[in-house]
């Protein structure tokens, strides 16, 4: 147990994004699609953390030791505006509809 | 250290699949939040672990404080009945939707499997070489992540607040109140 492989932790982001997938692609709840996205975003902050650490052993360092992070931070503050106006958007739905249903709404299916 | 680490690692990693899926499959979006908050707060210690004391601290501010208290905000605020969370999917559907996540964690999992450089990268718990620069060793701690992301980022940075304000003038503009009631199918 003393050894803690970069592909357990990639397997590990790469599981949680395919049940975020797997939850946009089944679920019909606006919200819950709305936060299957935050957890595909997550998944990825952890991967991209999980590839600095390894990076800062290896030497010379391909990136700067901080790098990474700044990325994770940049993908934050996406996904903060991804969930203010997707809320925004539901709650203008949900103004006209009356649902949070998305199998309800079928202005665009041809 | 280093084995507690590592176990630790692993009951985070096991108790943050078991809240993601039940993230997905619960049908009152009021208990999926709050298992996603379990999610933000295990992966805030994955960080810790991983050297990333800053990004642990926000993860738990801005993922687990404020985006999931918006999300909590717009879930009580729409106040839905049980019969209005009811969904509809068919089972085929599911079933290619489970596929279809199946097959690109496969594909996935054969990419970082197969990958030379990932297989042999060491622990990532193993502590840093003796020799390691104080760059190395103090990454990810707030004065020198600061230092990066204010000097050699600063556009990245600026950029980012216009994306932020272009964000907040469209959730104002959606949710303002228009005079005349437009289409729709009220079933009221």
């Amino acid at each position: 147990m003393e050894h803690l492989g970069l592909d357990v932790v990639l397997l590990f982001a790469t599981g949680v994004f395919c049940i975020g997938v797997y939850g946009v692609l089944s679920r019909q709840n606006l919200i819950v699609i709305l936060m299957c996205v935050e957890l595909m975003l997550n998944s990825v902050n952890i991967a991209i953390v999980a590839l600095g650490r390894a990076a800062l052993a290896a030497d010379p360092p391909p990136v700067s030791p901080n790098m990474p992070q700044i990325f994770v931070i940049m993908v934050l503050a996406v996904a903060a505006a991804e969930a203010g106006v997707g809320l925004a958007i539901l709650l203008a739905v949900f103004r006209s509809w009356r649902t949070t249903n998305a199998g309800d709404i079928h202005l665009l299916k041809g | 250290m280093e084995s507690l680490d590592t176990i630790v690692f692993h009951v985070t990693m096991a108790i943050s699949v078991v809240a993601a899926l039940l993230v997905v499959t619960r049908r009152n979006p009021v208990y999926s939040a709050v298992f996603m908050i379990v999610f933000f707060t295990m992966t805030a210690i994955d960080f810790l672990i991983l050297r990333a004391p800053f990004l642990a601290v926000i993860q738990v501010l801005v993922y687990a404080g404020a985006i999931m208290v918006l999300y909590l905000f717009v879930i009580m605020l729409l106040n839905l009945k049980p019969e209005e969370l009811r969904e509809t999917v068919p089972l085929r559907r599911k079933l290619l939707a489970f596929l279809a996540s199946a097959g690109l964690f496969l594909l996935l999992a054969g990419a970082i499997r197969s990958s030379p450089k990932v297989m042999s990268a060491p622990s990532l718990t193993a502590p840093l070489p003796v020799a390691a620069p104080e760059s190395v060793t103090a990454a990810g701690e707030v004065a020198p992540l600061a230092d990066e992301l204010f000097n050699e980022h600063a556009l990245v940075f600026e950029l980012t607040s216009v994306l932020i304000l272009i964000a907040i003038i469209g959730a104002i503009y959606l949710t303002k109140k228009r005079g005349t009631v437009r289409h729709g199918t009220s079933r009221t």
